[in-house]
């Protein structure tokens, strides 16, 4: 589902990946781990063409992102689900409007959007702060918000960058819980997290990211 | 659906900036009441421009000696061209009656005539769209080839004018039109640019989420188009209290005021040109949209 080959990204003449050769089955749940600034980020963000490798090619389900047209970027998007670190919400929006636009951009019509939202916030407990604000919310409340927009359009696909950062252990637990929720149905998911314990004795695959490199691909 | 979810993000994007969004639409308004008012001077003028030709005659002298039924001869043939609208035949005696008038209480001094030395004449008014310089002198030559006929006598130089200032007319009002409109593309290309940048954050995520441009874009769109008909629509009434304003109160004053008019469909388009002209800016505005 998620096919790295020889993938290499710099910044300004620095490497922030390095060679990264990985794959990620369909229906599979893994994570990446590593110290901050490890490129884990930068990893997930040309998976969602956020960012273009420098070198090599990212295949995702049926899309070479390497030569992707511009054009065909927004139906590649519809295929994943993003739960972004600083969740990206739009603070004039509310909840019910902020998981909505996920679907609004898919072109689904009302109808069917009010009961994916409702299943959706139900499954990450919010169901009672649909016309909330984001900035009403508290941390934990806004990552499951996020959690549920990327989610919500029942992607093939689900992203999380750092899912359970600076969240109670409880709260995390919760989130956790949804994703391995999601990933039983079919869903594959990849999460990025520089939590060790989070992916300890899961079963799962482990990927390992050290200063840009890919130094561990084991079951975590 | 994504149609009716762009009416209500241009619709709220339009509230919360609603300051920048009124100063837009006055300006906008501004601009195309300078249009209309323009437009309405233009109009007048040509309205007076285009009753000018109908003016304006060709006159044709026969010579002394013709027959009368080679006089008419010539006027059947006349009356058979396209590029003549009427025909009047003027008599000797009429020509002589008609200047006995004009010399009035001097009159006294044809007394001594003989025999009357006018010459019988036909006056030719050529119809509105061929009173050109080229073809009023073209009428003239071929006229007066016509055998039986002295001389043609005709305004060259009116026919020239009367051409150049309905020529002029148009030039200016496709001048003024464009230059304005163009004002009117750059105020609404300016609005868009700022709403853009201030939800240029907004526009990111909804890109993540896998948006097309379409689906950005048509809120943008619609705002702009709003501006625009919002602009139009403040001008109708603007325009309709000036001309009321014109033609009844300042017309008591200065009489000429009262035959100034104006085609009140041409206003009810305005708010259809702002809005084209809205959208136009808006599409300006976003330029090539990077995803």
């Amino acid at each position: 589902m998620i096919n790295f080959q020889n993938v290499s990204k710099y910044y300004d003449g620095q490497v922030i990946l390095r060679n990264i050769t990985f794959s990620i089955e369909k229906g599979e749940m893994a994570f990446v781990t590593g110290p901050s600034g490890a490129g884990k980020t930068t990893l997930l963000k040309l998976i969602y063409l956020s960012e273009r490798p420098d070198d090599g090619d990212i295949i995702v389900g049926d899309f070479h992102t390497a030569t992707l047209k511009p054009s065909k970027i927004p139906a590649f998007r519809r295929n994943i689900g993003v739960v972004f670190q600083d969740f990206k919400l739009l603070n004039n929006l509310t909840i019910y409007e902020n998981v909505a636009l996920a679907l609004r951009v898919r072109g689904v019509g009302e109808k069917a959007i009010k009961g994916a939202i409702s299943n959706a916030l139900k499954l990450v407990h919010l169901r009672h702060k649909a016309g909330s604000y984001p900035l009403t919310l508290s941390g934990g409340e806004q990552q499951r918000v996020a959690l549920a927009r990327a989610i919500v359009a029942e992607p093939v696909v689900v992203l999380a960058d750092e899912p359970t950062g600076n969240l109670d252990p409880g709260t995390a637990a919760d989130i956790m819980k949804v994703f391995y929720e999601v990933n039983i149905r079919g869903t594959t998911v990849f999460i990025a997290t520089h939590n060790k314990e989070l992916c300890k004795n899961t079963g799962k695959r482990l990927l390992k990211l050290d200063g840009g490199n890919l130094t561990g691909n084991e079951v975590g | 659906m994504a149609l009716s979810y762009s009416f209500k993000s241009a619709f709220r994007s339009l509230y919360r900036e609603k300051w920048i969004n009124i100063l837009s639409v006055f300006t906008v308004a501004s601009n195309l009441f300078i249009i209309t008012l323009a437009a309405f001077f233009l109009y007048n003028i040509e309205l007076i421009a285009s009753n000018l030709p109908e003016r304006f005659s060709i006159v044709a002298y026969f010579k002394d000696d013709l027959s009368q039924e080679e006089t008419l001869g010539i006027l059947d043939s006349l009356k058979k061209r396209d590029d003549i609208l009427s025909l009047k035949y003027i008599s000797k005696e009429d020509a002589m009656n008609d200047l006995k008038k004009t010399l009035g209480d001097t009159s006294y001094i044809l007394e001594g005539l003989s025999e009357n030395p006018l010459l019988s004449s036909v006056e030719i008014r050529v119809k509105k769209d061929f009173v050109t310089s080229d073809t009023v002198t073209q009428i003239s030559d071929e006229i007066k080839k016509m055998p039986g006929i002295d001389t043609v006598h005709y305004g060259e130089k009116i026919a020239e004018a009367i051409h150049l200032l309905k020529r002029s007319i148009n030039n200016i009002s496709i001048i003024i039109f464009l230059a304005i409109s163009s004002g009117v593309i750059f105020v609404i290309y300016s609005t868009v640019k700022i709403l853009f940048y201030r939800r240029k954050e907004e526009i990111e995520i909804i890109k993540l989420l896998g948006a097309t441009k379409g689906f950005i874009r048509k809120p943008f769109l619609i705002e702009g188009g709003v501006i625009g008909f919002f602009g139009g629509g403040f001008v109708v009434i603007g325009a309709l209290f000036f001309y009321f304003a014109v033609t009844y109160r300042l017309s008591m004053v200065i009489p000429i005021f009262k035959t100034l008019t104006f085609p009140m469909e041409i206003l009810m388009l305005l708010p259809i040109i702002g809005t084209t002209l809205g959208i136009i800016g808006s599409i300006i505005a976003l330029g090539r949209l990077k995803l």
